[in-house]
C-alpha cells in the first residue's frame, strides 16, 4: 500500500510541471496583451512599455519560464500583476469559498440521489423509479448557469425568500478563523451568520449539484439493479435475511464501488462547474477569480489558479483510488 | 390543553425563526437601527486596497470620496466644483502655472491631522510612481508642483494644458504623505484614512466595498446615509432581482432589455443619464480601402442611425453629429458635415472611389462590452451591404480584441470612449499624430488645432478652434459619430438620488426618506 502510494505521488509531479508548462505557453500564446488589459484607455506606449517591464514580460518565454518554474519549488506563484499580492495568498484566500460551496453541493446531490436511486434500483418501474428517472434526467439536461438565474429569479425575485448573490450579509460574520464561513461561525456559535450563510449558500450549491445529483441518482440505480442479480443476494433472502437487510447491508455496500468512483469523477466537473455558478452568483471563489484573471490576462494568476485546480484534481483521484480498498476489501494495491 | 401549548411553543419558535431570518437576510444594518445603511450594485471588478491600481470610473468614485479628490465636474451643473480644494487659478503670465487652494481645516479621518499642500505634492509623486498606478497619465500634463503655503500648491505643466481639470479632477486621488512614510505600501491596508465624506471600512476583492460617513465632513447631512455599501453583482438578473426584493437600494447599469421591468416594479424608480460615452465606426486610413475619404464617407452616408437607435436601443441613446452632443465641454449645432442616411449617395461614393462593384471589408465588434454591442453592429451589417460593401463580421472577444486596437492592427471596429466631459483628450488619442496608433490618422491641420486649442485658455476661442477640429474630423471621417447610449439606474424610492452622466455615485448625492 506504501509502495503504491510512494508511486502515485512521484508520478504526480512531472504531471504538474506538465501542466504548467503547458499553461504557461497557452497563456503567453492566447491573444491580448495584460498591459494593454490592465492600464488606462489614456495610457500612452511608453505607460505599456513600463508596465511589461515591471512584469517581466520583456524578457524571452523562456527565461519567464524558468523563473517561474524556480519560484514556484521554492512555494511561491508569482505576484498577480492586477491585484499585486502573491497569487498564493489570493488563491489561499478565495479557495475556502469554492471548497465550501463543492462540499454543500456534494451533500444536496449525495443525500438526495443515493437514497432515490438505491430505492428506485430495489423497485424498478415502481413510482418512485419513475420519479427517479425524472429527477435524474432533470439534473444532467439542465445547464447550471440557468438553472442558477431561474433559481435567482423565482427564489429572490418573486418569493423573495433568499438572499440573491454573495457569500454573507455584510457584518455578521465577523473575522474568519478558517475561511469557512459556515464552520466558523459553528465554532464561534453566531447562528445568525450560520443562517446567513446557509441562506447565501443555498442557490448556488443546488444550482451546482443538481448535475451531479442527476449522474448519481442514476449510477445508484443501476449499480443497484445489477448487485440485486448477484447470488449472493439470493443466498441471503433464502437464508430468511428481511428485504430491508439484504437491500441495506447486502446490496448498498457492493453497489457502493461504481458510486464513490462516480463522485470523485463528478468533483471534478464540480469545480469546473463552480466557475460558471460562482459568476452567476457573485460567489467570491477561486473560479470567480480564475475568470476575472483571464479577462485580464493576469498570467500569473491564470497559472496559479489552474495549477491548484489540477492538484485538486491529482488529489481527488488518488483519493478515489484509496477510498476503492477501504470499500471493497477485493481490491488490493500491492505488488 | 397541553397541545395548545406545545402548539403555541412552536408558534413563537417559527416566529423566532422567521425573524432571525428576516434579521438575516433583510436590509443590511439591521443591527444597527439607528444606523441607515444604501447597497449599491455596481458591475465592474477592482484590484483592492490601493487608490492608484485602478482606472475606472467606478474606482474613481470610490477613491474620490474616501480618500478625496481635488474637485469633481458636476454633470449637473455642467461644472467644476471643489471638494478638498477650495478655489484654482492659472497665472496670467505663465499659462503653465497652476495654483489651487486647499479648504482649510480638513481633517483626516481617524487621527484627525490637517490636510496640507505636502499631501498633494506626495499625491501627485504617487500617482506617476507607484509601483502599481494605472493613473499616471491623468498627470502627464503636471511636471513639477510646489508648495507655496501649507494651503496653496502650485502645479506647473509641460505646456499650456486648458483642459487640465478634466485630468485631475475626479481622478488624483489624496493621501496622507506621514501615513505612507510610516507603512510604505502596506499603507492602503493598514491606515485607509483619507480626507473625504466618506471612510474606506472594508473590501473584499470581487464583492463588495463598505464606507462609512465621516460626520466631521463640514455640510455633511444628516440624511446622507451613514453606510455605502458597494457589492459587486456582474449578472444583470441578480443586480435587478436583488434591488427588487430590497438588498440593493440602487442598481448601476441596467440594460435595455430589462428597462421595462424595472420601470413596472413597486417601489423602484428608473433613472436614466444623459450620456457622455460616445460610440463610433474606427476606419483606420492605414488598410486599404479606408485609406480612401470617399469610401469612409460611404460608411456615413449608409447607416441608418436613427432606426438602429429606436429598434435595438429603444430609444435608450442619441444621435450624434460630431463627435461629441450637447452637454458636453465645446458642442456646437454648427458641426458640418452632419451625414444624414443617404444609401444612393453612398453608392454614389464608392462608385466615386474606384469600387463599382464593391469592395471586402473586415468589421470588428468586442461583444459584451458596451451596451447592444453586438446587436447595433449586426444591424449596421446589412445597411452596409445594401450600398456595396461586402461585409466580414467578426465579434473577437474584448480581451484579444483591445490590444490590437491599441496597436493599430484593427481596419474597422465599432468602438467607445467614455468620460468624454471635454472632448481635447479623446480627440489627441484618436486623431492626433501624437495620440494613440488606434486610428493612424494624422493630419497637419488638425494637429495644429488640437495643440492651438489646449492652448487657449480663453473659453469661446478655444470652443472655435474645437470646432473647426470638429468638422476636419466630419470632413475626413477617420471615424464616423454614431450615439451616445444612455446608462439606466434602478433606484429605490427609499433613497433620494439624480444619477450623473460620469456614473459617479457620492454619498453626499443621496438623501435617505424615512
Amino acid at each position: 500500500m506504501l509502495a503504491y502510494v510512494i508511486r502515485r505521488v512521484a508520478g504526480t509531479i512531472p504531471v504538474i510541471i506538465l501542466i504548467s508548462l503547458l499553461v504557461f505557453m497557452l497563456v503567453q500564446a492566447a491573444p491580448g496583451d495584460p498591459a494593454d488589459l490592465l492600464l488606462s484607455d489614456e495610457a500612452t506606449a511608453e505607460d505599456v512599455a513600463d508596465a511589461r517591464a515591471r512584469w517581466g514580460l520583456d524578457q524571452p518565454v523562456w527565461v519567464q519560464y524558468w523563473k517561474f518554474l524556480t519560484a514556484a519549488l521554492q512555494g511561491d506563484l508569482g505576484t498577480s500583476f492586477r491585484y499585486a499580492d502573491p497569487v498564493l495568498t489570493m488563491i489561499a484566500e478565495r479557495l475556502p469559498a469554492t471548497i465550501e460551496l463543492a462540499v454543500v453541493s456534494i451533500i444536496i446531490a449525495v443525500v438526495i440521489a443515493v437514497p432515490l436511486g438505491v430505492w428506485a434500483g430495489a423497485r424498478p418501474n415502481s413510482w418512485i423509479d419513475n420519479l427517479g428517472s425524472l429527477v435524474g434526467l432533470f439534473g444532467i439536461s439542465m445547464p447550471n448557469f440557468w438553472f442558477g438565474i431561474m433559481l435567482i429569479l423565482v427564489m429572490s425575485g418573486i418569493l423573495n425568500l433568499l438572499p440573491s448573490s454573495g457569500r454573507d450579509t455584510y457584518g455578521i460574520a465577523g473575522d474568519p478563523i478558517t475561511g469557512f464561513y459556515l464552520l466558523d461561525s459553528v465554532i464561534k456559535g453566531n447562528w445568525r451568520g450560520l443562517w446567513d450563510g446557509l441562506a447565501h449558500i443555498a442557490m448556488p450549491a443546488i444550482a451546482l449539484g443538481t448535475n451531479m445529483m442527476g449522474i448519481l441518482m442514476r449510477v445508484t440505480r443501476s449499480s443497484v439493479m445489477e448487485v440485486m442479480h448477484e447470488e449472493y443476494v439470493t443466498t441471503a433472502r433464502a437464508k430468511g435475511v428481511s428485504e430491508r437487510a439484504v437491500l441495506w447491508h447486502h446490496v448498498v455496500r457492493n453497489a457502493l464501488v461504481p458510486i464513490v468512483t462516480v463522485v470523485g469523477l463528478e468533483l471534478g466537473t464540480l469545480l469546473s462547474g463552480s466557475i460558471i455558478v460562482e459568476t452567476v452568483f457573485s460567489w467570491p471563489g477561486s473560479g470567480q477569480l480564475l475568470i476575472s484573471a483571464i479577462t485580464s490576462r493576469d498570467y500569473p494568476l491564470i497559472t496559479g489558479t489552474v495549477l491548484t485546480y489540477t492538484m485538486a484534481f491529482v488529489i481527488i483521484n488518488f483519493t478515489v483510488d484509496i477510498l476503492y480498498a477501504a470499500i471493497d476489501p477485493r481490491i488490493r494495491f500491492d505488488k | 390543553m397541553r397541545t395548545k401549548r406545545i402548539i403555541s411553543a412552536g408558534r413563537s419558535l417559527v416566529a423566532a425563526a422567521v425573524m432571525a431570518a428576516a434579521a438575516a437576510l433583510g436590509a443590511p444594518g439591521a443591527q444597527a437601527q439607528a444606523k441607515s445603511s444604501v447597497s449599491i450594485g455596481v458591475v465592474n471588478d477592482f484590484a483592492g486596497w490601493n487608490p492608484y491600481a485602478d482606472s475606472t470610473a467606478q474606482m474613481y468614485m470610490i477613491w474620490c470620496q474616501t480618500y478625496g479628490c481635488l474637485g469633481t465636474f458636476d454633470t449637473r451643473t455642467g461644472d467644476y466644483e471643489g471638494i478638498l480644494a477650495e478655489r484654482w487659478e492659472v497665472s496670467k503670465d505663465n499659462p503653465n502655472e497652476w495654483t489651487f487652494y486647499l479648504k482649510k481645516g480638513i481633517k483626516r479621518h481617524n487621527d484627525g491631522k490637517e490636510l496640507t499642500a505636502e499631501d498633494v505634492i506626495h499625491s501627485l509623486w504617487r500617482n506617476k510612481n507607484d509601483p502599481r498606478t494605472a493613473q499616471a497619465n491623468n498627470t502627464r500634463p503636471v511636471t513639477e508642483a510646489i508648495a507655496v503655503d501649507k494651503y496653496t500648491v502650485k502645479f506647473i505643466t509641460s505646456q499650456p494644458t486648458a483642459p487640465l481639470l478634466a485630468f485631475l479632477f475626479d481622478r488624483l486621488i489624496i493621501t496622507g504623505k506621514d501615513l505612507y512614510k510610516k507603512y510604505g505600501q502596506d499603507v492602503d491596508r493598514k491606515a485607509p484614512w483619507g480626507y473625504g465624506p466618506y471612510q474606506v471600512k472594508d473590501i473584499v476583492v470581487g464583492q463588495r466595498m463598505v464606507l462609512e460617513k465621516n460626520e466631521a465632513w463640514p455640510g455633511i447631512k444628516k440624511e446622507n446615509p451613514d453606510r455605502l455599501i458597494f457589492r459587486r453583482i456582474k449578472e444583470d438578473e441578480a443586480r435587478v432581482t436583488a434591488l427588487f426584493n430590497g438588498e440593493l437600494q440602487m442598481a448601476q447599469f441596467i440594460p435595455p432589455h430589462l428597462v421595462d421591468r424595472v420601470k413596472s416594479a413597486p417601489g423602484v424608480t428608473l433613472k436614466s443619464t444623459s450620456p457622455v460615452e460616445v460610440m463610433f465606426l474606427a476606419m483606420n486610413p492605414n488598410f486599404k480601402p479606408w485609406d480612401n475619404k470617399k469610401v469612409r464617407q460611404a460608411v456615413a452616408y449608409a447607416i441608418n442611425r436613427e432606426a438602429i437607435v429606436k429598434a435595438i436601443f429603444r430609444g435608450g441613446a442619441e444621435v450624434l453629429h460630431g463627435p461629441i452632443g450637447p452637454g458636453q465641454y465645446g458642442y456646437s449645432p454648427d458641426v458640418e458635415p452632419k451625414y444624414a442616411y443617404n444609401p444612393e449617395k453612398a453608392k454614389q461614393l464608392l462608385k466615386e472611389a474606384g469600387y463599382p462593384d464593391g469592395v471586402e471589408i473586415d468589421f470588428y465588434t468586442a461583444t459584451n462590452r458596451y451596451i447592444n454591442d453586438r446587436q447595433s453592429s449586426e444591424a449596421i451589417v446589412p445597411m452596409l451591404q445594401a450600398v456595396g460593401f461586402k461585409v466580414r463580421f467578426h465579434t473577437p472577444e474584448y480581451s484579444s480584441h483591445w490590444p490590437l486596437v491599441r496597436k493599430g492592427k484593427r481596419p474597422f471596429y465599432y468602438q467607445g470612449r467614455g468620460s468624454v466631459i471635454d472632448p481635447s483628450a479623446m480627440l489627441v488619442q484618436y486623431f492626433g499624430t501624437e495620440g494613440t496608433p488606434r486610428i493612424g490618422y494624422s493630419n497637419p491641420k488638425l494637429d495644429a488645432l488640437l495643440e492651438a486649442q489646449e492652448r487657449e485658455f480663453d473659453s469661446a476661442k478655444r470652443q472655435a478652434l474645437l470646432l473647426e477640429a470638429f468638422n476636419i474630423v466630419q470632413e475626413e471621417v477617420p471615424a464616423f459619430f454614431l450615439w451616445r447610449i444612455q446608462q439606466h439606474y434602478g433606484i429605490s424610492n427609499r433613497i433620494e438620488f439624480t444619477p450623473m452622466a460620469t456614473d459617479r455615485v457620492y454619498g453626499l448625492d443621496i438623501l435617505v426618506k424615512n
